[in-house]
């Protein structure tokens, strides 16, 4: 079994432990090109650290490839956390608020 | 006077805006829900009025026989004044879709519990 | 003085009022509502450039008049230059934005006028009253008068979803307004440190506090106030961590609703956008996290865009993801990278009502927006599919149509900044864009029809088809002559970007 059989398999298990309708070929197509589409583009933001450190930015790129690879089907778990219902929306809302909050207050001072 | 009123207004205004959020998010009835997110924006109010605030201002009418040098170093700044008038007529109609909004919900689930109305 | 300035705003307002006094007389909302809502693209291009002072006077130093037998306390300081007026500003980038802006609200307007079954003056009420608080937001100079007409906008909005029927309606938006009741006055709160610090609401004022001296730039309550502002505008716009809530209010307002709805979003996605750059381009870390937070919008609505399975939704997140693409222009902080951002503005808006309107027969005729339940609607009506697919083409960026001369310029200016990674993941989103589209596209038009499909409206109202021509045309224009809407745009940019070019 390659490694394209293996991710596709795990996917639909993954989609199938709560999806809320038939796994097609279409939806699991559909969550592989967002799976690869999300690392990928991940991936390539992080190259831009270059701008601050070379070493940096190679490690980043590495660990995250790895840890992306080893916990595969990341796409159903971000469209479960990513759902309509408002605890979700609110935590998250909150945690953008100290965040950005947060990073203006002390990152401005020790740019 | 044992701390400035200033800065217990804003001090007041930033217990309200925790509590109200503290509420909006933990709370489960709509209506205590709603309750929060009132406080919210009453201590963004009371902080907006906090900074238009001068110890021993008088108020910004300008009456005849004032002297307009005194006038000016004296009445407290009236812009922050015009503008939490706005704010609370927006919270106020915001907060009247709101309720109406939860009426209808109710009427149509029969509970106040959001997370049976809002689901999940 | 300049008249027609202020009807941009009073027109929109009159009209809703009068909708709203009018309901259930059919023909008489329906008569009304054409006439003004033609009006709305037809006032920016009448109108000259300039500033309008609603409830005061200009600055005292442009009108020796005024200030004649003032004290010295007055004429001598900083008081003689500040405005006393909410100011409303007027130039050529306002003036094609409201255009764009009153070019949408006319054609969902129109088509909702012939789409629903009978005209409803509530409906109207809020279309046009949201299309006056947009206008206000891009035109306004005083940032209070900002976050009224911000509130109003999102009630607007809130009241275009109650009005749907659409299944769920309600709870969707007595959740947005619960985010937004712990959104907006954290927004309100930045205006009033802003207001405590400079002792002003007037952008322009603010920043010649800022840039004279008479402020500390570097204070602490400067910066919490720029971070309470940013996070105000993460929640206008519907960026991370507001796409889900802004794509559920997309996909539970009617297509036209929602047409309209998004260029609400992205208007005051760059209104507050270019007010935070004005105020704050001075710090550094305002424009990385400009850039990080469009990343995240563009990664998140676009991988997010093609798992749905609802229509409407797949739409709405699509419209967050392309959101990214103006915050990276304007976080590249070039003179090229904010036009490339604010024309990209500009052609989503008409692209995303589009495709909006465009997938919006389908519901129209069959009331389903499920795709898994759609099919065979290449057979009723090839022409509309045509539409269709050229609207998914304009949004992928093909060539000649306008979002692939804004992405082509976006992707210069990245590469021009020293950032080629951004241009590398603008192009691999874009691609997915398209394979999102071409996925609901197959699945819609090009599949067998369902047996249990039940089609209620057999023919397409013309005005839609015609709202749908009219939107290709601009897109075609925009694509073949892009001067026309970036001309407008260099005179902003050159003074956001400081000289940078």
């Amino acid at each position: 079994m390659n490694i394209y059989d293996l991710i596709v398999k795990r996917i639909k298990e993954a989609q199938k432990a709560d999806s809320d309708g038939p796994v097609t070929n279409v939806s699991t197509s559909a969550m592989l090109t967002a799976e690869i589409t999300l690392i990928s583009s991940v991936l390539v933001a992080l190259i831009m650290l270059r701008l601050v450190n070379n070493v940096l930015m190679m490690v980043a790129v590495l660990v995250v490839l790895f840890t992306a690879v080893l916990a595969m089907p990341i796409m159903p778990q971000l469209k479960r956390e990513m759902n309509d219902s408002l605890y979700a929306m609110t935590f998250y809302m909150v945690l953008a608020l100290v965040i950005v909050i947060t990073l203006f207050y002390w990152g401005n001072f020790n740019v | 006077m044992i701390m400035d009123t200033q800065l217990a207004s804003l001090f007041t205004a930033g217990a309200l805006i925790v509590i109200g959020i503290f509420a909006s998010v933990f709370l489960d009835n709509l209506i205590k829900k709603v309750i929060g997110l009132a406080f919210i924006g009453d201590g963004a109010n009371l902080f907006l009025i906090a900074m238009g605030y001068k110890p021993g201002g008088i108020v910004y009418i300008y009456l005849p026989g004032m002297a307009r040098d005194w006038f000016a170093q004296n009445s407290a700044y009236p812009l922050p004044f015009a503008m939490v008038l706005t704010s609370i007529v927006i919270g106020a109609s915001t907060m009247a879709v709101m309720l109406g909004i939860i009426m209808v919900l109710y009427k149509k689930h029969g509970s106040l519990r959001a997370s049976k109305v809002l689901g999940e | 003085m300049n008249p027609l300035i202020a009807l941009m705003i009073i027109v929109p307002i009159i009209c809703a009022l009068f909708l709203n006094l009018l309901h259930k007389k059919d023909r008489t909302i329906k008569a009304i509502a054409i006439v003004m809502a033609i009006t709305l693209p037809l006032l920016p291009l009448l109108a000259n450039y300039g500033l309008h002072y609603f409830g005061g006077y200009e600055p005292l130093y442009q009108n020796p008049a005024l200030s004649k037998g003032l004290p010295s306390l007055i004429t001598g300081t900083a008081l003689n230059t500040f405005h006393p007026a909410i100011t409303y500003s007027f130039q050529d980038a306002q003036k094609l934005f409201i255009f764009i802006l009153g070019l949408v609200a006319f054609l969902a307007i129109i088509v909702s006028l012939f789409e629903t079954r009978r005209p409803s003056g509530v409906y109207g009420f809020m279309m046009f009253m949201g299309v006056a608080a947009v206008s206000a937001l891009i035109l306004t100079d005083d940032i209070f008068n900002f976050y009224v007409f911000f509130e109003i906008a999102a009630l607007a909005t809130v009241g275009v979803v109650l009005v749907s029927q659409v299944k769920g309606n309600y709870e969707t938006a007595l959740k947005y307004m619960i985010l937004g009741s712990i959104a907006s006055p954290i927004l309100l709160l930045g205006i009033a440190l802003l207001l405590g610090v400079t002792g002003n609401v007037n952008i322009t004022d603010i920043i010649l506090s800022l840039k004279s001296g008479a402020v500390n730039p570097q204070n602490p309550v400067i910066l919490m106030a720029c971070g309470m502002i940013f996070f105000g505008w993460l929640y206008g716009s519907g960026l991370p961590p507001f796409h889900t809530i802004k794509s559920a209010i997309y996909s539970k307002a009617l297509p036209h609703g929602a047409a309209l709805l998004q260029a609400f979003s992205v208007f005051t996605f760059i209104a507050l956008g270019i007010i935070i750059l004005r105020i704050f381009s001075y710090l550094p870390l305002s424009q990385l996290v400009i850039i990080g937070v469009s990343l995240l919008a563009m990664i998140m609505g676009i991988t997010m865009a093609i798992l749905q399975t609802d229509l409407k939704r797949m739409i709405g997140f699509l419209a967050v993801g392309e959101l990214g693409y103006i915050g990276l222009g304007l976080g590249l902080g070039t003179a090229l990278g904010i036009t490339a951002g604010l024309f990209q503005a500009v052609n989503e808006v008409v692209i995303t009502a589009f495709l909006f309107i465009g997938f919006g027969t389908i519901y129209y005729q069959s009331g389903e927006s499920d795709i898994r339940k759609l099919g065979g609607f290449m057979v009723k009506n090839p022409k509309v599919a045509l539409l269709v697919l050229l609207s998914g083409f304009a949004m992928a960026g093909v060539p000649p149509l306008n979002a692939f001369q804004s992405k082509l310029m976006l992707i210069q200016a990245s590469v021009q900044a020293g950032l080629p990674e951004l241009g590398v993941i603008m192009i691999l989103l874009s691609i997915v864009t398209f394979m999102t589209f071409m996925k609901a596209f197959h699945a819609v038009y090009m599949r067998p029809q369902p047996s249990d499909l039940e089609i209620k409206n057999d023919f397409i109202p013309k005005a839609t088809i015609l709202a749908l021509s009219i939107l290709l045309l601009v897109c075609l224009l925009l694509g073949l002559f892009p001067q026309m809407a970036t001309n407008y745009l260099q005179g902003i940019s050159t003074s956001l970007a400081g000289g940078v070019p």
